[in-house]
């Protein structure tokens, strides 16, 4: 992409006024998408997405320029203006780049740019037609495919050289049901760090089916009540829940600040004795992994809840400097236009000892969250918040009617004590998380799991 | 390579491999950022990109391709690329790339006194702001955010049909958040302005905001889940009205997503409600001469009176209903196929101020905030399940703060139960869809 030679001109000329750390994020990705509505191509497009992020460091000060003209000269004109945002005597005045190769723990048999787009649509067919012929009451279906190919070269300073190619395949599926001029929509995305050749490992008609299922479901339901109830919330995505009230607060971006509520909780019973938790980069071709993080450090495995007790955060380099503290293997950004920051991976709660059936059974009455949407939270606060988009009532130790419009409320810390029954049969689902640093996937994952109590929001009263 | 050699290859090659009529979308931009935190400058940014959106009709069908590098071996990809793309499309309904409106408006969207503010002057914005958060209340612990960003941008539009057009804007946006801390009680609030004056950037007005929200909502409680009437602030209804606006687009219309098919000229909101698509604001975030393909805006009313008037076209949802381009098409990006999006889209002020509307309710709630639009709020249904916080409003006073409750309810609905509109219209965070605060009969409110 960018020789060592020129790479290693700019590293130090990004270091004239006094930064004692720089960075060269260069990254060359071609990316196709292609977007099919009630069974018509709708458009395709692709190409090609190219720049260089150059970033600064000066103790805990930073400093980042990104174009997308790499021409020698420009790079250097752009690390010369970046670092004029620092006014210091140079410290550093040579680099000597180590290139090393990066270990592949993620296979990729077919390459994107190799697969006729016929084909990609070939596949968008047959989900198709299995939402469609699921049930009369589905009248739209959306499907959008989304393949991707990062070749990023990163080099510090420190003397840093490597390269990593990043493969990523995904089909999302959103089917619509419709009665009585009411729509409810299902949803199901799978998504892998692999080439094309993840349509031959996933049985992409059930994944179909399945969204089918759900929209007919909840075109089907009653409002959900809204009050205060023990909610068991589902295997697979419902892991949404851990990644947005838990998850965020503890990536260094916000603890390094000292607003996250697990600041200085590190040694200290945060979470309830049957929850332990982990974010693990390195699941070979998991939506969520990579080799390398975005500051060219190995993914790693982390430790973060161990049975209740916190044992570690997400870091990256800049906040390491500020909570003293060494990098994770964490930092992530979008692309070239972002500076990278600590960020999740495929971040899960590890298996318990209940089974299913006996949380069921044990809980009297309650929402049975089967799907998670999306949500959000508030770092500083732990207040978060989450869509059902398939959920049941729970009576009598049994799962009785479907409820539609449910969302759960509450603090990340109050929910972490609150799990009471952790089951074991652990799942993981895909998803986009978006923060500082763009929206990079990831992926959530958790046993079923019970919360003695959270507020359930419906349109149904009491 | 020079754009107009790229474009003139691009054209030339396209013509050889089979395009009938092809466009190139080209954006360029230029980006500043500055974050402070305890004094010291945590985060300091500068970008400049380039990016090109290629279109091409191929056998009757649009296809599209993109690129960040005007080279030779890019021309090569987007040729190759377009034509794929155009193959696989199994629509033939596509419309011609347009040749150009006769007359186009004038906006006033770049401000060349805006780019001449000095990297000093925006670094000293932002360290002053943070202090200033700082020296208001004692509670505040953590100014999490104080930052200043600015950026001036072009778009350029050109075509084998003849069009060459572009335009010019900039503007700036700073935004201050803050944590204030009682014992244990930790609750943050943030202030957003946008503009390209600067006087659009007040630190004291900001920090003030900020800090006085936060503290007004040490000591929430939950309340009763019960059905109230409820005031959305004016940035919470903007949010609400953005995250539906997709049920206007012509294309959604069309596709069956969006409720207001067959609703033209019924009446779908309360009398108060008239919604209005203005391009040509001055300063507006969403204003531009012309849209996505290269027709001219105009402003227009998409509802007037509650009744709906107008759905947002681009050229090929137009052509479908028989009526002209409504100059709606949008991309989000150089990369997108075009798509149809508003420009400057809100519901137009009333005049009562804030204070008279909350005067008016003998109980209810003022939800100052909502959290989850882009995941608990559902357009093609418009049932919304909101986490939410505000005030509990007792005889036209706020009696105390409360938290931790959802807000659920259906746009649809919602729009026709609005019974008064405020005068604080204020483009935000929203970026370009805005509204006024506005007092609704009611909502169901969950708490405990």
């Amino acid at each position: 992409m960018i020789s060592e030679r020129v790479v290693s001109q700019v590293l130090l000329a990004a270091l004239h006024t006094g930064g004692d750390f720089s960075e060269v994020f260069a990254e060359d990705t071609y990316g196709s998408t292609i977007k099919m509505v009630n069974g018509s191509v709708e458009d395709g497009v692709s190409g090609r997405d190219f720049g260089v992020g150059i970033r600064i460091m000066q103790k805990n000060r930073c400093v980042y320029a990104y174009t997308n003209d790499a021409s020698p000269a420009n790079l250097l004109k752009v690390a010369r203006e970046a670092a004029a945002a620092l006014a210091d005597q140079q410290l550093i005045d040579a680099v000597v780049l180590n290139k090393t190769d990066v270990a592949n723990i993620h296979l990729i048999r077919t390459y994107p740019q190799d697969v006729a787009k016929q084909r990609k649509v070939e596949i968008m067919r047959r989900a198709h037609n299995a939402a469609s012929n699921y049930d009369s009451l589905i009248s739209q279906i959306t499907l959008g495919y989304f393949d991707q190919d990062q070749k990023v070269l990163i080099a510090n300073s420190d003397g840093l050289f490597v390269e990593d190619r990043r493969v990523r395949t995904r089909l999302m599926i959103s089917a619509i049901a419709s009665k009585d001029g009411e729509k409810q929509s299902g949803f199901y995305g799978p998504g892998r760090h692999m080439g094309f050749e993840l349509f031959s490992e996933l049985d992409i008609e059930e994944y179909a089916k399945e969204a089918a299922r759900i929209a007919v479901t909840m075109v089907n339901a009653e409002h959900a009540p809204s009050r205060k109830m023990p909610v068991v919330i589902h295997n697979g995505f419902g892991g949404v829940i851990f990644h947005e009230a838990c998850g965020h607060s503890l990536e260094a971006t916000s603890v390094a600040k000292g607003t996250s509520v697990f600041t200085d909780k590190i040694g200290q019973k945060i979470a309830s004795d049957v929850v332990t938790a982990v974010d693990d980069g390195t699941i070979p071709n998991a939506w969520g992994s990579q080799n390398i993080d975005d500051e060219g450090n190995p993914c790693r495995r982390n430790l973060l809840i161990d049975k209740g007790v916190l044992t570690g955060y997400l870091i990256d380099k800049l906040n390491g400097r500020r909570m003293n503290a060494e990098a994770t293997g964490s930092s992530r950004r979008q692309s070239y236009r972002q500076a990278p920051t600590s960020r999740m991976t495929n971040t899960f709660i590890c298996d318990g000892q209940s089974s299913f059936d006996d949380i069921i059974r044990q809980t009297e009455y309650g929402l049975f969250a089967k799907y998670m949407g999306g949500g959000s939270v508030n770092p500083a606060t732990g207040e978060f918040n989450f869509a059902v988009t398939e959920g049941y009532l729970i009576e009598n130790g049994q799962i009785t009617q479907p409820v539609r419009g449910a969302t759960l409320i509450g603090r990340g810390a109050d929910v972490l004590q609150k799990i009471d029954l952790v089951s074991n049969n652990l799942s993981r689902g895909q998803g986009m998380c978006g923060s500082i640093s763009g929206s990079i996937p990831t992926d959530v994952g958790q046993p079923t799991v019970r919360v003695s109590q959270l507020t359930v929001g419906g349109r149904k009263g009491e | 390579m020079e754009i107009s050699v790229f474009k003139e290859e691009l054209f030339r090659q396209g013509l050889l491999a089979g395009f009938t009529e092809m466009e190139i979308f080209v954006t360029s931009a230029r980006d500043f950022s500055v974050r402070v935190f305890k004094k010291e400058i945590d985060n300091y940014s500068l970008s400049e990109v380039w990016g090109l959106g290629f279109r091409g009709k191929y056998q009757g069908r649009m296809g599209y391709a993109y690129t960040e590098i005007p080279d030779q071996q890019s021309v090569t990809l987007l040729i190759k690329d377009a034509k794929q793309n155009a193959i696989i499309i199994d629509s033939t309904d596509d419309i011609d790339i347009f040749a150009g409106s006769n007359t186009y408006p004038k906006i006033e969207a770049f401000n060349p006194d805006f780019s001449n503010i000095s990297v000093a002057d925006k670094i000293e914005f932002a360290l002053n702001l943070e202090q200033e958060a700082y020296s208001l209340d004692p509670r505040v612990t953590t100014v999490n955010y104080a930052l200043f960003a600015d950026g001036e941008g072009e778009v350029h539009i050109a075509n084998t049909k003849g069009l060459d057009r572009s335009y010019q804007r900039n503007g700036g946006a700073s935004y201050v958040s803050v944590v204030v801390k009682d014992e244990d009680e930790v609750r943050t609030a943030g202030r957003f302005v946008v503009g390209n004056k600067w006087e659009c950037f007040n630190v004291a007005e900001l920090a003030k905001e900020a800090v006085e929200e936060a503290v007004s909502m040490l000591g929430a409680q939950t309340i009763d889940s019960k059905e109230y009437p409820v005031i959305l602030r004016h940035d919470v209804a903007g949010g609400i009205l953005q995250t539906f606006s997709s049920v206007f687009s012509a294309e959604s219309v069309q596709k069956g997503f969006s409720l207001l098919k067959d609703k033209i000229g019924e009446t779908i909101a309360a009398q108060t409600i008239t919604l209005i698509d203005d391009p040509l604001l001055p300063d507006g975030a969403g204003s531009a001469p012309f849209d996505s393909e290269g027709v001219a805006t105009k402003t227009k009313e998409v509802i007037k009176d509650g009744v709906l008037i107008t759905y947002l076209h681009n050229l090929k949802t137009a052509k479908k209903d028989g009526i002209p381009s409504t100059g709606n098409a949008s991309k989000g990006s150089f990369r997108s196929p075009v798509r149809i999006a508003p420009t400057n889209f809100f519901i137009q002020p009333g005049d009562l101020s804030y204070d008279e509307l909350m005067a008016d309710l003998d109980e209810g709630l003022i939800i100052i905030s909502v959290q989850g639009l882009h995941s608990g709020a559902n357009p093609v249904s418009g049932d919304f399940s909101l986490g939410a916080y505000g005030y509990y409003v007792k005889n036209g006073k706020i009696d105390h703060p409360v938290d931790q409750i959802t807000i659920a309810g259906n746009f649809f609905q919602l729009l026709k139960d609005v019974t008064r509109i405020g005068s604080d219209l204020k483009f935000g965070m929203g970026g370009s869809t805005a509204s006024p605060s506005i007092l609704i009969k009611g909502l169901a409110v969950s708490g405990k």
